[in-house]
Parts: C-alpha cells; sequence; structure tokens
C-alpha cells in the first residue's frame, strides 16, 4: 500500500464533504481514495467476538492468517504439491492438517501477544511443505517456508503434532524478519533461543497457561515410545529432557560456566541456546501470570527494536533485553528486575545491580 | 612367509582397510549421529568408487538463509597416505555426496541391527 501524508480516514471525511464550496476538494479526496484502493493489497481479516469483563460482547476485526501447505511427496524437493490452502476443509493427512493448526495456532498467538501480523508484520503469507524426503529426521525453515519430514518411526514419530516445533520455525521467519541473527556460535544460539521462546509461547497461549503451568518443553511428542525421553529441550532445566540409551543425554548446557565450545552444528546453536533458554524461563517464571504478557513481550521488543545487532552475542542480547524492559515498565520495575536475575542465574552478567552485561 | 601371497588378488591392492566416517550436527533436535562403514576387499569397492566421484576440493556455496538445517561432517580414509574430508551443509547433499552418504548408512545400520533392534 502506498505511503500518504493525508491518513484514509481524513480522506473519507473530506470525500463525504456535500458543501458546495468544498466540491472540488471531496472530488479530490474521492480521486486519492480510488486510486489508494487500486493499489491495496488484498488483506485477509475475520470478525472476532469475545466477552470483555464486564460480560459485554466485543466484536473485533483482526488479521487472518494466510496458509498454504505443500506434500513433498517424500521427496526432497521444495515446495511439492499444493494439497490445503486458507478455506479449504481439513484433507485428512494428519500431517497436513497437524502443520495447517499449528501454523494458524501461531499465527494467533503472535497477533494476540505481539499485536504482529504474521512473519512479515505485513500479513506475509505461512507457507510450509509437509513428507520432505523419506524417513526424514528433521524440520527446518528454508528462509521462506516451513518444511517437515515425517521422521524415522524409530527415534522421531513426526513432527507436526507438536505446536512448539511449527511455532520455533515459524520464529525462525520472524527473526529474519527482524532483521537475522548470524547463524553461527552465539548470536546462533539467539537465534535458536528466541525461536524456542516462540516454540514454548506458542503452546501456552493455546493452552491458555500461566508460566508456572506450563512445561516449558520444546518438541513434547516428537519422539517415538521407544525413545527414553519427554522432548528435544527444556528451556526451565536444560540438560534434562531425554536420557536414552541410543541418544545418549541431553547435552544442552544451564550455565555459561557449562558453555560448549565446537564446530559442530554450527557452532553448538543447538547446545548453547539452553543459556539463553534458562534465562529466559527464570525471568518468565519469576514473573508469574502468562509468559508472553510480560518476559515474552519484553524479549519480542528487544528482537524488533531495530538496533539489535546480526552477530549479538549473549551479553548484548542481555542489555537489549533489559533496556526493552526499562522502556516498556521502568527502570524500577520487577519486569527489570526479573529480566535481569534471569541473564544473573545463567552467569552471563554479574550479581551487581549495576553491573552491565558481559561483553 | 609373505602374508600377502595368501590374500585374494583385490585385497592385496588394498592392504588397508577402507573407512568413510560420517557425522551429521544440527537439526531442529541437534542431535549428533554418525555411521561408519569399514570394508576391505571386494566389498569396499562400491564404497570406494563412491569416495573418488565425491568432489572433496570443490569449494561449498554456504546458505545464509534458513535455520534448523542438517551440517555433515564426512572423512574417509582409502589407504595409509589418502585421507580426505569434507564439511557440508544440508543443501549440498545430493548427487555423488548423498550417494556415498546414503551408502555409508546404510553398511552402519546393516551392521548394527542384529545386536540393535531399533
Amino acid at each position: 500500500m502506498p505511503h500518504a501524508i493525508v491518513p484514509p480516514y481524513l480522506l473519507a471525511r473530506i470525500a463525504s464533504i456535500r458543501e458546495p464550496e468544498f466540491a472540488r476538494a471531496a472530488e479530490a479526496a474521492r480521486e486519492t481514495l480510488a486510486v489508494q484502493r487500486a493499489y491495496r493489497p488484498p488483506r485477509r481479516s475475520r470478525l472476532r467476538l469475545s466477552l470483555d469483563g464486564a460480560d459485554t460482547l466485543v466484536a473485533e476485526t483482526t488479521p487472518a492468517p494466510d496458509r498454504t501447505i505443500s506434500d513433498a511427496k517424500n521427496r526432497e524437493e521444495l515446495p511439492g504439491v499444493v494439497v490445503r490452502r486458507e478455506g479449504d476443509p481439513p484433507t485428512g493427512d494428519t500431517a497436513v492438517d497437524e502443520a495447517f493448526d499449528g501454523l494458524g495456532s501461531t499465527f494467533d498467538f503472535m497477533w494476540d501477544a505481539f499485536l504482529r501480523d504474521s512473519i512479515s508484520g505485513a500479513g506475509s503469507e505461512l507457507l510450509a511443505t509437509v513428507h520432505f524426503g523419506r524417513d526424514y529426521d528433521n524440520a527446518f525453515w528454508d528462509g521462506r517456508r516451513m518444511v517437515f519430514g515425517d521422521g524415522d518411526g524409530e527415534i522421531f514419530a513426526g513432527f507436526t503434532g507438536s505446536l512448539s516445533v511449527i511455532a520455533h520455525e515459524l520464529g525462525h521467519g520472524v527473526i529474519e524478519s527482524a532483521g537475522g541473527l548470524l547463524y553461527r556460535g552465539q548470536s546462533g544460539a539467539l537465534n535458536e533461543s528466541i525461536a524456542d521462546v516462540f516454540g514454548a509461547l506458542a503452546e501456552q497461549h493455546r493452552a491458555d497457561q500461566t508460566a508456572d503451568q506450563a512445561s516449558w518443553l520444546i518438541g513434547e511428542g516428537i519422539f517415538t515410545d521407544a525413545v527414553e525421553g519427554r522432548a528435544l529441550r527444556s528451556m526451565i532445566e536444560p540438560g534434562t529432557a531425554y536420557d536414552d540409551d541410543v541418544l545418549g543425554r541431553d547435552p544442552q548446557p544451564a550455565h555459561m560456566s557449562d558453555y560448549i565450545v565446537t564446530t559442530d552444528d554450527n557452532g553448538g546453536v543447538h547446545l548453547n541456546s539452553g543459556i539463553p533458554n534458562r534465562a529466559f524461563a527464570l525471568a518468565a517464571t519469576t514473573l508469574g501470570g502468562r509468559a508472553w504478557e510480560r518476559a515474552g513481550l519484553v524479549w519480542y521488543r528487544a528482537l524488533t527494536s531495530g538496533t539489535l545487532s546480526r552477530t549479538a552475542d549473549f551479553a548484548q542480547f542481555a542489555a537489549a533485553t533489559l533496556a526493552a524492559a526499562e522502556a516498556e515498565y521502568g527502570e524500577e520495575s520487577e519486569e527489570v528486575d526479573a529480566v535481569r536475575s534471569g541473564w544473573v542465574g545463567v552467569g552471563v552478567i554479574g550479581n551487581g545491580r549495576d553491573e552491565q552485561p558481559r561483553a | 612367509m609373505d602374508e600377502t601371497s595368501s590374500r585374494a588378488p583385490d585385497e592385496r591392492h588394498s592392504p588397508e582397510p577402507l573407512v568413510v566416517a560420517v557425522k551429521r550436527t544440527g537439526g531442529f533436535a541437534g542431535l549428533t549421529r554418525t555411521w561408519t562403514a569399514e570394508a576391505r576387499g571386494d566389498e569396499a569397492s562400491e564404497l570406494v568408487e563412491l569416495v573418488h566421484r565425491c568432489p572433496w576440493d570443490e569449494p561449498v556455496d554456504s546458505d545464509p538463509r534458513g535455520a534448523d538445517r542438517f551440517q555433515w561432517n564426512i572423512r574417509a580414509r582409502c589407504g595409509v597416505d589418502e585421507d580426505r574430508a569434507a564439511e557440508l551443509p544440508d543443501h549440498a547433499v545430493k548427487g555423488p555426496w548423498k550417494e556415498l552418504i546414503d551408502a555409508v548408512r546404510e553398511w552402519s545400520e546393516s551392521e548394527r541391527r542384529p545386536a540393535q533392534q531399533r
């Protein structure tokens, strides 16, 4: 939509003026509105009805998701064949319908929590491909779409059954849209951690859970029964999600003193993400209530502030969350204290009240 | 006694076993998986051919887009003086690389199967 100096509501008011002395202005406003409409992309919206505190029926128009699910038919080629678009009925294919519903839940979470309209914030499409590859043991974000394998049936039972997986992948899209975090080392681990925050919060939002009710698990239910484990990761207790004779023990560190230096996994992005994951879970559980309302908002503001470097390390992101909490709630607020204690708890910043995050 | 004289002719040409190790890290799960094939003589010939078909020395474009892709680390020892190694992003695993990785996984899993039921 083109940006204009005169806002549409004012144009509409001028266009409706009937006094003859303003006829030319009214005509010009009508023409301007007509031109704008021609350029305006189709926007999806829906009517949502709810009850407010006084049991008054509230009707509001909110954006609606625009989902397209494709089927790779067990080949490793993207995007595959489109099998379900927005407005289509369920297909009966579990992975297709789970991906469709999961994207819808994640869309709702982002709008309710942050007033964010899809990945880009401007109503972008939500694209996903399921049945990628044969026995493919992964779900990933390819820069444009979410892609889900079926799992091998021995370790992984599939990936679309867990909303935290779907919201995690969509979270990578939001991070990229917000400016990105280089997928290596600490900035890569932050990228992973923030995607996990999206994953956990989308699940908590769907279940309307408070921070103390939440499992804080990522990927619950994607292991087969043969694996000794609850999930892939625990945000609140990193390193405890599984302990299995084939997979070994969950290797995630929960504190900077156990930070893993490795060249594998782009510098351990899925390992060291345990540290900022725990910082978030600590801040959220300290604050209590719905985690997306305060801790989640602070993390989101830090990500989308426009000032976060693509190569930010843990300390720089900690500083960004503290700045976001101060801007949102004030310097002396309990939110700032909770965020600081979260980062102190994982050793990213020291104990002193005025201490700055370690560079 | 000349030990090599008692071996099959093809073994005389490859007294050292062929060892190919594949390590996969990353992915959404962040799980490390490893597969190894160790073969001699006739058994090795197919793998040797696959190893030689892979473009070990060609630079691989890194793709900055996306997240949660696998990262592959492949090492091959074809003889005393022939060690090769490559690190590949997931998008580069196609053609001969994919054939080699699939062959090593299949080899490794067929070795493991009798002892392990999953």
